[in-house]
Order: structure tokens, then C-alpha cells, then sequence
């Protein structure tokens, strides 16, 4: 395994300087091949309050492969994942140190509109969160709001997206119905759909299965392994078969601190820290 | 512990929680179904109160008895308690008689130098009446009664007064062969018609300020000369208006101040009369034909022709049958007519009701009478057989009509809506419409709602969606607590200090309409084009704290520059400049100083409830849309006041109930003026401050008094539809929006 340590100058406009030497600790993240970058974490600290809830995370998200964050509950990988797409900013007292480069420019940074960020930077929560509306509505809210009102053009994103969901031939014939009436694996699927509807560049994934039952789990994997063509992904997930079986790297976390980022079969059957292997082979978490 | 008394305490336990779920069950059924009850008890008790209101007349017959008579009557009449009779004879005899058995109590002749050739009754309520005679004169005479209570029992002494002298007075040298009276405080007018001419005298009264003895003036009134013959001869109890009418149905209008004939015409399209009555006041004329229609008329001034006065027709009735004879009400604008063969009708002038319509089968009626209280009718038959009935007719003002259309009130240029209720005189006439009472209403609640929709949607938004959560927990609670105000406290201070201030700083207000939403984006705009250093002082969601200063800053100068306003642009008075330049009437108390208290009383019950439920759209939902690149703003609109809607619209709602049942606010700052006019600067009467301001000074069981049950009722019933389009709606949006 290759440990490439993160480019250390500091860009004009990264958060604070990390002195990379003074850490103490194994850094065991970074890329593992010479794959291409989409996101690059650069000494991330987060903090809710007074109380640190990342330290000084370094990693770099492949392009269009499947990254899944694994860990015990509370160890920050939702966290990390929301940093991707600045939604850890809806939290008042949440305070972010450091960099994250999308395609080379820092999201933090304040000539970034968020707003923009987050439509390149697409997320996909725990709960499936369909909009009160019709499923139409859902899927065409996120162009709406760009200002997008044509028709034509609605109705062709619309397809595409529900289509690009696995979803298409589910609810072809009741488009107009209200979201809400659907099951919960449908209703994921659909937030799936509106969120490539505005086609991101980045896929996030909040445990998008954990409320969902074992087959619409399943439909759900199957749809990560169809979207990796053209998404990066990245997921966050409890289950570690779940993880096993969609992502191309796994990055395990534990306690706010990225301990171990690699290839996912590596990770899984080599794993070069003892807290990953403890973690993995179901001694704790 | 042994097993069996694990047992026995799970057991024992188990009886316990049964007896706790039982009582709980109980108490809260009991609870509900006590509410429930007591809402409908209320509605029962209201329609209790208000159905009398709607109730036809009814009559019974009573006794049936004989009066020794020699001739035919001319005037038939009962005293207060109906206990006693007077009958009139055209020979003169006069005599008082018991209502129940027909015996006589007193019998006098009317000491008449003549036969007695014509009759006129000054009016039932001063029971006066006169008597032309053959050689020209005229006597004026009063039935008159005493009541006393010698040993506690009621006894009635009749009497025949003449309150101008037994000797009559001359009117002319022919027979009277018509005659009119009626006398007043001032002066005392007879006319008459002798020989085929109109004779007229009028008897000025003096009184000698120191004796203060009256002393009669007589005053030969030169009436004009008519051209139809005058079989019906009536004067209008102001003295102003001499009605002269033929059988045929032509009519002349003669002033009796300038003497001449103001209006001529007729009141049928060629029926003959039967019969001409003035109803109570003495202002409409009521005049019944062979047709059997009965109609009202008055005099206007008609606005066309130049302000010219016209006997106008108002209202038809419809009697039982051809040739009616009338009878009037002595306390009401009711009137009976009844027709030859017996069939009696009961009518209410201003309601139009029609309130009894029966078959008597009496033959060859002669004469009628009611008593003041409208409670007994006496009939005259051929030979002096007294038929009495008692009536039952409590309250025939109110119809649908009276409530709610417009009616034409006697002697008002046209029909109207009015609400007046009472007067100091007996004679007048209630008017009864709702119209401008529940325009009112809504006036007030909708300019209420109109300022506190507004600011208090916007504040709950802004509250619920942008403020920082520390400040939202101080901010909420402070505006609920503006609930807790007594909208008493808010009634005074609007009615005693807000209603001049602003009538002072008129074009304060208006500035400050404009100038604080101008001023609060001015201020944001230069605030976000504040270096960077100096607004990242101010936390996210802390914002609202920096407007304070400006909109006191923006308040004070706006109530500063008033003066100086309304001298360089109005000429130093707005309120005259509105009233002259613009034609808008300004009262103090008005629907501005009502809309800003009673907004302010509103807006702590929407800003709550239309705040919890923006509050309360779950968070996911607008971080999704958030997540897909929206912009909070857009998020605001697109996903959460979408879902927050059934909130939001019941906030309204239940804002709306509140403006329209409030009453001390309204009852304390509108000045309480029941009239129909949409300009925010005229006053209004609500029917919630109407039942608080009139409940008080009415007799109790009195068509008023049922009139203000019905006023609550009608507020109750637009509550309940309110309430009820609202929940419907709520429920659908919820349904649209729900479950998430």
C-alpha cells in the first residue's frame, strides 16, 4: 500500500497551517492509487461548540468509485461526509478548520456559493425526506429552483432521473400522485432521483439503507453500483457487508480520527491498524 | 417471596391499574361530551331566546255578548288593561262598558247642540276624538280613565273629558260633513270639509308666562279649493301635512304651513277606498281598497324633483278580502284589517309580515277596536253584539326583509340599511338590519387582519426559520405574553390615546406605512455592503436586534416631521384636507385606530400558532432542499410554507375568529356608529361591541332584547362557519401536505 502524505503548502485560501509533523500519530489515509481526485480533504478539524468532533482528517475521494465511511455510531463520519457539502453550517455552533478541495478549489472558501456547491455536491439522507408534493414535483423541484419552467424539458429530466433510480417503470403511471404515498425503499429511490436530477457531480450518501428494508436495500445497492459510472459516491454506512459489497475504498473512522482509508478489499481482509481489524471482525462498535 | 403472593400483588396491582384506566377513561369522556354539551346548550338556549322572534300571531275567540245600542257605532275603543270598553254612537251616547260581560260602567251623551254628522279621531294613543255636527260646529272630546287600588283591587274609573270646553267650537255655518283634528303642545288644528269646501281653523296656544294660563289664538286657515271630493280627511301630527282623499283613490297633499297643495295623485289604480288610516307617529298612511290591497305610503322629498316633498308609495299588503277596514296598532307599526265578511288579517309595516290570516265568520262587521297593548280585539256586529278575542302577537318586527335587505323607514328618501334600535320617542320605528352590523364586523376584522397578517406571518417566518434558537427562546414567549394583555387595557388605550394621536400626526402614520418597510430595506442593504469585519459582529439569526433602533429611530422621526409635513402639503391640517380636497369623511374613532389595536391584539394569537407549525415542518425536509442547491429563501418557499400551510391558514382562521368576536377593543375605539362605509377613516358598530352596548338597556322578553340573542346567534353561526370552512380546508392541506 502506498502512503501518499497530503500536499502540505497551503493554498491562499485554506483554513489554518497543519503542521504535519507534529501529529503524533499513524496517518494511515491518503490515496492509494493514482486514481483521479474529486474531493480532497487537507487537515480537517471540526468542531460542535467547544467540543472537537473531527481531528485533523486527510483524505482524497477517487473519482466516480464508491467511497464508504465505516465506524462505530458517533465516531464523525456523518459528520465528514456533511462537510462535503457544507451542510455541517445549518448547525449553529458547528465550526470547520482546515481545507476541502472539490476538483482543486477549496468549498470553504468565501467566494463559494453554497448554494451551488450543494447543487454540484448532491446528498441523500437517512430518512427518506420526499417534498410534500407530487413525485413529479420532487424530481423537477431541484431545476425549479434554478429557474427551469420548461416543460419539455421537466418531463425529460424528469424520466431520465427516475429512470437513472430504477424507478421509472414503478411510478411511470402515477407521476402526479403525491410522494408521500409511496414505500419507504420507493421514497429513497426517489430522493435518489431528484438529487441526480440536478446532476451533481458528487453523490453523498447518509445511510441511505438503514431505514429500509432487505430488498429495497438491496434495489439500493444495485442503483450505487449502476450511478458509480457517472458519480462519485461517496456513503456512509453501518453495515459492514453493505460496505463489503458497494465501495471501491473504505475509510474507517473512530472517534473523529480517520484510522485506516483504503481499498476496500484491502481494508476488509488486510487491514493494517489493530482498531480497524478489532472493528471489522465485530469485537467492538 | 413465596410464588403465590408474587401472584396475589400482580393481581392486586393489575385491579389497580384497571380502576386508574377506568377513572381516566371516565374523566375524559365525561370531559368531552361536557364541552360538547355545553356548546349545544348554548345554541339551544340562543334559538330558545331568538324563535319567539319568528312566530306568527294567533288569536282566540273569548266572550260574545250584547250591548243595548239605539244607534250604529262611530268609534269603538279599550283602555290600557282592556278591562274597560268605550263605544261611540252616532246619536251621541257615550258609553263605557265592561269588556268581559258587556255591562255598563258609565253612560253619557256628548252634550252636542246638533246631529252628528262626521268623526275624527285625533289619535288612539291621546284618545281624544271629535264630532262635526250639522250646524258647523265641532266638539273635541277624551275617554279617559283612573286607575286606583282601593282595598289591593285594580278599579278602573272611566270619564269623558273635554279639553276644549263642552260648548264645541264653531267651525262653520253648513254641516261638517268631514272633520280632521289633531292638537298639539302648540296649537290645536281642525279642518273640515262643510258645504263641498275645505274649512280649516288653527288655535294657537299662548301661555302666559307668568299665570301660565294657555290662551287660544284662532287663526282662519285659507285653505285651497280642491277638485276631487275629499271623503277621507287626515292631518299629520307635526300640523304640517293635510291628506284629503277621494273615494276613487285621488289624493292631494296640502301643506298646512304655506297652504297649498304640494303633491297630488292617486293611491290606486281605480279601486274605490274602503278605507284611510294613519299607522302609529301619525307618518305613513295606510289606505285599503275594493281590490284588498293594503298600502303605505309617506311623504318623501324626492331628490329628482328638486326636493319638492311627494306622497311616495312604499309597501303593499295584501288584505283577506275587498273593502277592509283598518286598525292600527297603538304602540307598533302593526295594523289589523279586517273585511265585511269577518276575515281578519294581522300585517307589520316595517317587517311586511303578514301575521294572522283567519276566517272569523262574523256577519256585517260595524265597527273594531284593539287595545294598547295589542293583546285584545273587540268586534261590533249588527245590533250591538260585542264579539272579544284575545290575541297573541309578541313580536312582529323581525322578518328575513327587516334583518337583512334594505328597507324603506318612514320618511327616509329611500330604502335603506339601518340599525337603530331605540329612541326617546314612542312612536318611533326599531330598525333592525344586521347589514351594517356585520359589515362592521368584518370591516373591523378585516383591517385588523389587514396590519396583523402581515407582520405577524412574517414575524413567525423570520422567527421560526432565520432567528438564531437563543433569540427565538426569549422572543417567542414575549409575544405570547401580548396575548395576556386585557383587550380592555388595548380598547382604552386605542379609544383614549392612540384615536387622538393619530388624528393629530395624521401624516405621521401615513409616513410611517411608508417609510418603515423603505427604511428596514435601506438599513439591510447598507448592512450587507458593510466591510466584512464589522457585520461578522453580529451572529447569524441575531440581525432583528439591529433594527430596533431604526424603526424607533424611523418612528420618532416620522412623528417629528408631522408638523412640518402637514404645513408645507396640506395646509396645516390633513384631516381638513382630506375632508375638502378629497371628499373623505374622517372620524377619530376609525377603522385604522381598530385595525392597529385589535391587530395588536391579534397578532400574538397567528404569529404563535403559524410559528409553531413553520417551526415544526421537520428539519429533513429542508435540508433536502437545501442539499439540492436551494437557497434557504427558496427552501422557505418551495418546501417548508408549502407544508407549514395548514398551520399557517389555520393561524389565520382562528386570528380572523378572534377579530370578529372581539368586543371591548371594538365596543371602545370604533365610536360605535352603525354604518355601511368601507373608508378606513369612519368609524363602525361590530355586532359583538352592539350586543355588549344595547343588551343593558333593554327590557328583557322584548323583541329588542330577542333581536340581540339573535345578533349573538348570528355571530355564533359565522363563528361556527368560519371555524368549520377552516378545518375542512386545514384538513385537506394537511392531507395534501401530512403525514411526514
Amino acid at each position: 500500500m502506498t502512503v501518499k502524505f497530503m500536499d502540505t503548502n497551503k493554498t491562499a485560501t485554506a483554513g489554518h497551517a497543519i503542521d504535519m509533523e507534529s501529529l503524533g500519530r499513524v496517518r494511515n489515509e491518503g490515496s492509494i492509487t493514482d486514481e483521479d481526485i474529486t474531493l480532497n480533504v487537507d487537515g480537517l478539524d471540526l468542531y460542535y461548540g467547544d467540543k472537537q468532533a473531527l481531528f485533523d482528517v486527510n483524505m482524497e475521494i477517487p473519482r466516480q468509485k464508491v467511497t464508504a465511511f465505516i465506524g462505530p455510531s458517533g465516531c464523525g463520519k456523518s459528520t465528514l461526509l456533511r462537510c462535503f457539502n457544507r451542510m455541517n453550517d445549518l448547525v449553529d455552533t458547528c465550526r470547520v478548520e482546515g481545507a476541502i478541495r472539490l476538483d482543486g478549489n477549496d468549498i470553504y472558501d468565501r467566494s463559494v456559493d453554497v448554494a451551488t456547491l450543494r447543487r454540484r455536491v448532491g446528498m441523500v439522507f437517512q430518512k427518506p425526506n420526499p417534498f410534500p408534493k407530487s413525485i413529479y414535483e420532487n424530481v423537477a423541484y431541484g431545476l425549479r429552483i434554478q429557474g427551469v419552467n420548461k416543460k419539455r424539458v421537466l418531463d425529460e429530466v424528469v424520466e431520465r432521473s427516475l429512470r437513472g433510480a430504477a424507478l421509472w417503470d414503478e411510478v411511470k403511471d402515477r407521476l402526479h400522485d403525491n410522494a408521500l404515498g409511496m414505500s419507504g425503499g420507493q421514497q429513497q429511490r426517489l430522493v435518489i432521483a431528484r438529487t441526480i436530477a440536478v446532476e451533481p457531480e458528487v453523490l453523498l450518501l447518509d445511510e441511505p439503507a438503514s431505514a429500509l428494508d432487505p430488498i429495497s436495500t438491496l434495489k439500493i445497492e444495485e442503483l450505487i453500483n449502476e450511478l458509480k459510472d457517472k458519480y462519485t459516491i461517496v456513503i456512509v454506512t453501518h453495515n459492514m457487508q453493505q460496505a463489503a459489497r458497494v465501495s471501491d475504498y473504505t475509510a474507517f473512522m473512530y472517534m473523529g480520527k480517520l484510522i485506516e482509508f483504503d481499498n476496500t478489499d484491502t481494508l476488509f481482509t488486510n487491514p493494517t491498524n489493530k482498531q480497524t481489524e478489532d472493528y471489522i471482525t465485530g469485537r467492538y462498535g | 417471596m413465596k410464588q403465590s403472593e408474587v401472584r396475589a400483588t400482580a393481581s392486586a396491582q393489575r385491579r389497580w391499574r384497571q380502576v386508574k384506566d377506568g377513572m381516566t377513561t371516565a374523566t375524559i369522556t365525561g370531559g368531552g361530551v361536557g364541552v360538547l354539551l355545553s356548546i349545544l346548550l348554548i345554541f339551544f338556549y340562543l334559538l330558545y331566546e331568538i324563535l319567539p322572534l319568528f312566530n306568527s300571531a294567533g288569536i282566540e275567540s273569548e266572550e260574545q255578548y250584547q250591548l243595548p245600542v239605539a244607534a250604529a257605532p262611530l268609534y269603538l275603543a279599550m283602555e290600557e288593561q282592556a278591562e274597560v270598553g268605550f263605544r261611540l254612537a252616532e246619536n251621541g251616547d257615550a258609553v263605557f262598558f265592561n269588556t268581559e260581560n258587556g255591562q255598563q260602567v258609565l253612560k253619557r251623551s256628548l252634550p252636542t247642540t246638533a246631529a252628528i254628522s262626521s268623526f275624527a279621531l285625533e289619535s288612539e294613543e291621546t284618545r281624544v276624538f271629535a264630532v262635526g255636527m250639522e250646524d258647523g260646529r265641532a266638539l273635541l272630546a277624551k275617554h279617559d280613565y283612573r286607575v286606583s287600588y282601593p282595598e289591593d283591587q285594580r278599579l278602573i274609573t272611566p270619564s269623558l273629558r273635554f279639553p276644549y270646553g263642552e260648548a264645541g267650537m264653531e267651525i262653520s255655518d253648513a254641516a261638517l260633513s268631514r272633520l280632521a283634528v289633531r292638537d298639539s303642545e302648540e296649537a290645536l288644528v281642525v279642518v273640515a270639509v262643510s258645504d263641498g269646501h275645505l274649512v280649516g281653523r288653527r288655535w294657537t296656544k299662548e301661555e302666559d308666562f307668568l299665570s301660565e294660563e294657555i290662551t287660544l289664538v284662532e287663526e282662519n286657515l285659507a285653505l285651497p279649493t280642491l277638485d276631487i271630493s275629499a271623503d277621507y280627511l287626515l292631518i299629520g301630527p307635526r300640523q304640517q301635512w293635510l291628506y284629503v282623499l277621494s273615494q276613487q283613490g285621488g289624493y292631494r297633499l296640502i301643506s298646512l304651513r304655506s297652504l297649498e297643495i304640494v303633491d297630488r295623485g292617486e293611491v290606486t289604480d281605480g279601486a274605490a277606498l274602503s278605507d284611510v288610516r294613519f299607522l302609529l307617529g301619525g307618518i305613513s298612511l295606510l289606505t285599503a281598497d275594493e281590490d284588498g290591497s293594503v298600502s303605505q305610503w309617506f311623504v318623501v322629498r324626492n331628490a329628482q324633483q328638486g326636493g319638492q316633498y311627494g306622497l311616495q308609495f312604499v309597501r303593499q299588503f295584501t288584505a283577506g278580502g275587498p273593502s277592509a277596514m283598518l286598525l292600527t296598532e297603538h304602540r307598533r307599526k302593526g295594523f289589523v284589517s279586517i273585511t265585511d265578511d269577518g276575515h281578519l288579517d294581522i300585517f307589520y309595516s316595517t317587517s311586511q309580515r303578514r301575521l294572522l290570516s283567519e276566517e272569523l265568520e262574523l256577519k256585517n262587521v260595524l265597527g273594531m277596536a284593539i287595545s294598547p297593548r295589542a293583546d285584545r280585539l273587540l268586534v261590533e256586529l249588527q245590533g250591538g253584539e260585542i264579539r272579544s278575542f284575545a290575541v297573541e302577537n309578541e313580536h312582529p318586527e323581525v322578518s328575513w326583509s327587516v334583518l337583512w335587505s334594505k328597507v324603506w323607514y318612514e320618511s327616509y328618501p329611500e330604502p335603506d340599511y339601518v340599525w337603530q334600535s331605540s329612541a326617546a320617542d314612542n312612536d318611533f320605528e326599531p330598525k333592525y338590519s344586521f347589514a351594517p352590523l356585520a359589515f362592521g364586523t368584518l370591516k373591523a376584522a378585516f383591517y385588523a387582519m389587514l396590519i396583523a397578517a402581515p407582520l405577524a406571518i412574517c414575524g413567525a417566518i423570520y422567527t421560526a426559520y432565520f432567528m438564531a434558537p437563543s433569540l427565538r427562546r426569549k422572543v417567542k414567549p414575549l409575544i405570547e405574553l401580548m396575548e395576556a394583555l386585557p383587550t380592555v387595557i388595548l380598547g382604552f388605550l386605542a379609544g383614549l390615546w392612540l384615536a387622538p394621536f393619530i388624528e393629530r400626526n395624521l401624516p405621521a402614520v401615513f409616513s410611517i406605512f411608508i417609510a418603515l418597510p423603505v427604511g428596514i430595506l435601506i438599513f439591510a442593504w447598507l448592512w450587507s455592503r458593510l466591510p466584512v469585519s464589522v457585520s461578522r459582529r453580529v451572529p447569524e439569526g441575531w440581525h432583528p436586534l439591529l433594527l430596533v433602533p431604526v424603526v424607533i429611530g424611523l418612528v420618532i422621526a416620522c412623528v417629528e416631521l408631522s408638523a412640518p409635513m402637514e404645513r408645507a402639503f396640506f395646509a396645516g391640517d390633513m384631516r381638513a384636507w382630506l375632508t375638502n380636497d378629497l371628499g373623505i369623511s374622517f372620524d377619530q374613532r376609525n377603522a385604522l385606530v381598530v385595525g392597529v389595536a385589535m391587530g395588536f391584539a391579534v397578532i400574538p394569537t397567528i404569529f404563535s400558532i403559524a410559528e409553531d407549525a413553520i417551526f415544526s415542518v421537520p428539519k429533513h425536509l429542508s435540508y433536502g432542499s437545501l442539499a439540492l442547491g436551494a437557497t434557504p429563501w427558496q427552501s422557505l418557499v418551495g418546501v417548508v410554507m408549502p407544508t407549514a400551510s395548514p398551520g399557517i391558514f389555520s393561524a389565520l382562521m382562528i386570528g380572523m375568529g378572534r377579530a370578529v368576536g372581539e368586543t371591548m377593543i371594538v365596543l371602545m375605539a370604533t365610536g360605535n356608529t352603525p354604518i355601511m362605509d368601507a373608508n378606513i377613516f369612519e368609524g363602525m358598530r361590530t355586532l359583538a361591541a352592539n350586543i355588549a352596548v344595547e343588551i343593558g338597556e333593554t327590557e328583557v322578553d322584548s323583541s329588542h332584547y330577542r333581536v340581540l340573542f339573535l345578533a349573538a346567534f348570528v355571530l355564533f353561526m359565522f363563528t361556527f362557519v368560519v371555524n368549520t370552512v377552516a378545518e375542512t380546508v386545514r384538513q385537506r392541506l394537511r392531507q395534501r401536505y401530512g403525514n411526514l
